[in-house]
């Protein structure tokens, strides 16, 4: 059944290959921009400041990595707001609710579908990027990081669930959303080392999978064992089941409270 | 064993999202609704717009919870066994968004068939005689967003069959719909009854459809079953008093809501200005009927006596007609 959602998710989306190509597009452009930046502000493709600070100094590799991370993290929240939020805008997601098939479960593979071709646009610009700017990107890498990748996202598709419940309790809550979407690009380290944030940031970023995906990952690329991010390897792992209980403990709820007011539309 | 059974039903729906730790104000939309539906009937749920149909029809496929009262579809609680009725029941929504427009009718009725859990074996055959029971099977690989609105709506039926119901809702299934379209659906409803041996409750305001389709009808006013019987026996409440037929000019409806009368308009037709009004009066009001019209600024075309329809059941019942 979730297989059924992800086949109906793709075939909308890849029906239209422009909107698959200004996604790409779209993706490469705020890649360059903040690269560009960041070498501008940094004065060079290369900083010793954030090698000292991170491990790896050479800023367009440590951007990329964050990058492409934060944006197949934030999918499964995309999903829950934006993609339930369609269904109730179409008037399908009562269609959906009236099945058999249990809500939380059409709702994990709306954004399992969402999850999985973002990863697979992202997975395009990875490779530009990493043409553009000469990164050598080996396969062992990419191997030896897909725990880490995959444990980081389990979280986020659990924390999730927080967003499916408030959609379909308050319907728009996009904006918010958003904020949060965008102020975990701010306190996960995506474009610039924590270490230049106050301490209370940088404790408060633990909570996010992504700081620690993105430093276990720069690790591995820059040659590390996993053995020098344990530390952060023990934040997944504790993080992945929370997340999954808290969001589920809300979705719950906010279903119960649903069932209520009704699922209703726009 | 009833296929439908509804005891008590009360719905509120709170002004507000009941937030824990905030007072909100809750609004009434179902008081008292009680009524059963055999094995194999066509049942009705005929009221005005607001009256609490869809609101009933919401709690019984269990995608409402219901403030008080119980109910059973196919001896399953609405409250306890959602899942079980689920499997076993369907809906034609209100409205034509109920299916995915970006997807063809054959995709749309494979994912519906995928969520029902409809075997594997039997999905290809059951998509096909479904999409050649609407015809649409020659439109199989379309978009729906390419459809006409009467094509949506044959295939909202086709995607509501797809786990074969034992009982299916049909909230106002007709609504919007050109005339050939809602000929089809209501020939294609009664064929289901007929000779699929479905128990349907469907929701309307459109008297002659309840009348033409159904086999008992509940009038419904103000979240509460003001009556119910067949159309023949809900005729008779009006029996034996006159039924007359007016038609006028610059009749002002907000007038017609004061009158002394048990009186409604029934239509208009804006490019005239001519609306025409049913109501029940005994011989002798009939002149002061109509000196109270012409009183209210009205110009009155015609008065015709008339055979009672399930209008006429629901002015005398509330006083009102179900456009009002």
């Amino acid at each position: 059944m979730i297989g059924a959602v992800i086949e109906k998710e793709f075939r909308m989306f890849f029906r239209y290959p422009l909107r698959v190509i200004s996604s790409i597009l779209v993706g490469i452009v705020f890649l360059l921009q903040f690269v560009y930046f960041g070498q501008a502000v940094l004065g060079g493709r290369y900083s010793t400041l954030l090698e000292a600070s991170t491990g790896m100094g050479d800023y367009p590799t440590y951007a990329l990595i964050g990058y492409v991370l934060w944006w197949v993290s934030v999918s499964p929240m995309e999903a829950y707001v934006w993609g339930v939020r369609r269904e109730l805008q179409r008037g399908t997601f009562e269609t959906n609710v009236l099945s058999p098939s249990r809500l939380i479960s059409l709702l994990f593979g709306l954004a399992l579908s969402w999850l999985l071709m973002d990863s697979l646009l992202m997975g395009i610009v990875f490779a530009v990027g990493g043409l553009i700017f000469d990164i050598p990107i080996t396969g062992s890498f990419i191997l030896k990081s897909l725990p880490v990748i995959v444990a980081s996202l389990a979280a986020f598709l659990g924390f999730g669930f927080i967003f499916a419940g408030l959609v379909m309790l308050l319907k728009n809550i996009g904006p918010f959303a958003q904020i949060f979407e965008f102020a975990m690009l701010f306190f996960a380290g995506v474009f610039f080392p924590l270490s230049v944030m106050p301490p209370w940031i940088r404790s408060l970023s633990n909570l996010f999978p992504l700081t620690h995906s993105a430093a276990i990952v720069r690790n591995l690329f820059a040659g590390g064992t996993y053995l020098q991010v344990a530390d952060h390897i023990l934040w997944l792992l504790v993080l992945v089941p929370l997340y999954w209980t808290v969001g589920y403990l809300i979705f719950r709820w906010a279903e119960r409270t649903t069932r209520v007011i009704g699922y209703g539309g726009y | 064993m009833w296929a439908i059974e509804a005891e008590g039903l009360k719905k509120s729906y709170p002004k507000r999202i009941p937030l824990p730790f905030r007072r909100v104000e809750w609004v009434e939309a179902l008081k008292d609704v009680s009524f059963r539906v055999k094995r194999g009937e066509l049942f009705g749920l005929l009221g005005p717009n607001g009256a609490g149909k869809t609101t009933t029809i919401k709690i019984l496929t269990t995608l409402l919870e219901p403030s008080g009262g119980t109910a059973r579809v196919l001896g399953f609680d609405i409250r306890e066994d959602a899942r079980e009725i689920r499997k076993r029941i369907n809906l034609v929504a209100e409205g034509e968004r109920t299916l995915y427009w970006r997807l063809s009718a054959y995709e749309n009725l494979k994912y519906f068939a995928r969520i029902y859990y409809v075997p594997r074996e039997e999905e290809r055959k059951r998509i096909e005689t479904l999409l050649k029971l609407v015809g649409l099977w020659g439109r199989r690989n379309d978009l729906v967003m390419n459809f006409s609105r009467g094509m949506k709506q044959r295939l909202a039926i086709a995607k509501a069959l797809i786990n074969d119901p034992e009982v299916l809702f049909l909230d106002e299934p007709t609504l919007g719909l050109d005339v050939q379209s809602a000929v089809f659906v209501r020939e294609f409803v009664r064929k289901l009854v007929e000779e699929e041996r479905k128990t349907i409750l469907l929701t309307t305001h459109y008297m002659a459809e309840a009348e033409e389709l159904c086999d008992r009808i509940a009038i419904i006013d103000h979240g509460k079953i003001i009556a119910l019987d067949t159309p023949e026996g809900l005729k008779r409440l009006v029996r034996g008093e006159e039924t007359v037929e007016i038609r006028a000019r610059d009749i002002r409806p907000e007038k017609i809501l004061e009158a002394p009368f048990r009186m409604a308009i029934v239509g208009d037709d804006p490019s005239t200005g001519i609306a025409k009004i049913r109501a029940q009066v005994d011989e002798e009001d009939l002149p002061k009927l109509v000196e109270w019209l012409v009183k209210a600024g009205a110009k009155v075309l015609s008065v015709e006596r008339k055979e009672p329809t399930l209008e006429d059941v629901f002015i005398k019942l509330t006083g009102r007609g179900l456009r009002d």
